[in-house]
C-alpha cells in the first residue's frame, strides 16, 4: 500500500471499531490500525463479507475481494476506502 | 436493460414442495460450535431441506404440480406448455420437462423445454411462459422452478421444486419485467467441470485443500463470495429502482419485496439500500436456506399466503445469481391460490 494518505486517529480507530463488529469476532482479540490481517484468526472469507458490507454501508465504497487480498493491515482498508472515495 | 410488459397473463396459482428431511448448520463437532454460529449468525441461515437418496428435483416438482392442478381444477388436457427452469436436470439431456410431460401424463401437444438458470430464473421463467401466453395462441400453462442443490457440507444450498400455474386472461392486470445478463462475471458461480471444454475425469474427483483450506473437489460448485456479494448489492438495488419508474410504480406502493433468499448479508444490504421497511421484505433463510431458483416461490407460500390468497397485493419479485443474470417483476395478484407448503 501506498502511503500517500495518512488517516486522522480518530477516524482509524472509529473504522477499526467498525471493523471489529462487522469480522464478527467469536472471542475478543485486540485490534489497531497497523494489526496484520493475517494474523487474526477470524480473518477468513465470512469477514471478507461483513468488511465489504461494511465499506458499502457506512462508507459508500465499494470494495472488492482483490482490494481485501492487497490490504495487509486493517489500516490498508480504510486507505482503500479513501483512495476509491478520491476517484 | 431489458423493461417490458406483458399484457393478458394471469399468475393463476403456486405451489412449493421441499423434501421432509433437514440438515441443520449448527449440528457440527463441538469444538466447530462457535465457529458455526458465528457463521449461522452471519449468512441467516439455521436449517436447510435436503432430499432423501431417492428424491430429485423432479420428484418435488412433479409433486407440486400436480397438486397444483387439483387446486386451480385443472384438467391435465388442457396444459399448453410446461416449463421448466433448473440447473438440476435428471439428466445432463434430454430436457427434464419432456420427460415430465409424460410422467404427469400431459398431452403430447403440450409444448416443454428447460431453461438452465439459478437463482434469477423466477422472474426469467414468468417472462418467457407468460411471452407464449400473452397473444392468446395458448391458453394454460405450468412453470416448473428450482433446485436439488443441498449438501450436507455446504451451508447455503436448501432443495425445493415448486409449480406455477400460468392463463391467457384478457383481463388480467399488466405484468412489468426488468431483467439483464452479464456473462463477464460468469466464473462468479460456476461448476468447471462436466460440459464439453472439460469433461470430468478421474483425477476431478480427488479432493484436495484448496487456497482456503477448504476440501474441495474439482466437480463441486465454485462459489467466489465477495464477487457475488458485490454483484447483488451493486446490481439489484439500482435494478429495482428502474423497474419500479419503469412500471410507474412508486416503491412505497409495493406491498412486499420478495427477493431471491441468497444470504442474510446480500438480503439486508439490498433492503437497506432501498430503504425498505423489514416486513415489506419476507424471508425464508433462516428456515429453508438458499433455495435457488424456487426461494421467491417459496417465500411467497411460507410467509405470504394468508395475505396473497385474502387481498389484491402489488408484489415485487427479484431473483439474482449464476450468470450473471437479474430479473424482477411487479405481479399484481388478487385471488391467487396457493396452498400450503408441501413436504415430501
Amino acid at each position: 500500500m501506498s502511503a500517500a494518505h495518512v488517516p486522522d486517529p480518530a477516524e482509524l480507530a472509529s473504522f477499526v471499531e467498525q471493523f471489529v463488529v462487522a469480522v464478527d469476532f467469536q472471542n475478543a482479540v485486540p485490534v489497531a490500525g497497523d494489526t496484520k490481517l493475517a494474523d487474526l484468526p477470524e480473518w477468513d472469507s465470512l469477514a471478507a463479507l461483513g468488511v465489504i458490507v461494511m465499506c458499502d454501508t457506512d462508507y459508500g465504497v465499494t470494495i472488492t475481494g482483490n482490494d481485501l487480498k492487497e490490504c495487509v493491515t486493517v489500516g490498508d482498508i480504510l486507505g482503500k476506502v479513501h483512495g476509491k472515495k478520491a476517484r | 436493460m431489458a423493461a417490458v410488459t406483458l399484457e393478458r397473463v394471469r399468475v393463476k396459482g403456486l405451489v412449493c414442495c421441499v423434501p421432509k428431511a433437514s440438515v441443520g448448520n449448527l449440528d457440527c463437532a463441538p469444538d466447530k460450535r462457535s465457529e458455526r454460529e458465528r457463521l449461522v449468525r452471519n449468512i441467516g441461515i439455521s436449517r436447510r431441506r435436503i432430499c432423501y437418496p431417492w428424491q430429485y428435483f423432479s420428484d418435488l416438482a412433479q409433486t407440486a404440480a400436480e397438486q397444483l392442478l387439483d387446486a386451480v381444477g385443472w384438467k391435465r388436457e388442457e396444459i399448453d406448455a410446461l416449463i421448466v427452469v433448473t440447473q438440476s436436470p435428471d439428466y445432463p439431456i434430454p430436457s427434464t420437462a419432456i420427460i415430465l410431460q409424460d410422467r404427469m401424463k400431459l398431452p403430447i401437444t403440450t409444448i416443454a423445454y428447460d431453461i438452465n438458470l439459478g437463482c434469477s430464473g423466477y422472474p426469467f421463467g414468468i417472462y418467457t411462459v407468460g411471452s407464449m401466453l400473452s397473444s392468446g395462441g395458448i391458453k394454460k400453462a405450468l412453470l416448473l422452478v428450482g433446485d436439488k442443490c443441498a449438501s450436507l457440507s455446504d451451508p447455503l444450498f436448501s432443495d425445493c421444486g415448486t409449480a406455477t400455474a400460468l392463463e391467457f386472461d384478457p383481463a388480467a392486470p399488466p405484468i412489468h419485467f426488468d431483467m439483464n445478463s452479464d456473462g463477464s462475471g460468469y466464473r462468479a458461480i460456476i461448476l468447471p467441470v462436466g460440459g464439453h471444454r472439460e469433461p470430468t475425469q478421474v483425477h476431478h474427483l480427488i479432493p484436495r485443500k484448496d487456497a482456503d483450506g477448504e476440501t474441495r473437489r474439482d466437480v463441486d460448485l465454485i462459489l467466489d463470495g465477495t464477487a457475488v456479494l458485490n454483484f447483488s448489492t451493486q446490481r439489484v438495488p439500482p435494478a429495482l429502482r428502474a423497474l419500479c419508474e419503469y412500471a410507474k410504480t412508486p416503491i412505497e406502493s409495493v406491498d412486499y419485496f420478495v427477493l431471491h433468499q441468497a444470504n442474510r448479508m446480500i438480503n439486508e444490504t439490498i433492503r437497506k439500500k432501498l430503504q425498505l421497511a423489514p416486513e415489506k421484505v419476507p424471508s425464508t433463510l433462516y428456515e429453508f436456506g438458499n433455495t435457488s431458483s424456487a426461494s421467491v416461490p417459496l417465500t411467497m407460500t411460507v410467509c405470504l399466503r394468508e395475505r396473497l390468497t385474502s387481498a389484491p397485493a402489488t408484489v415485487l419479485m427479484s431473483g439474482f445469481g449464476i450468470g450473471l443474470s437479474w430479473g424482477s417483476c411487479i405481479v399484481q395478484t388478487d385471488g391467487i391460490v396457493m396452498p400450503p407448503l408441501v413436504e415430501v
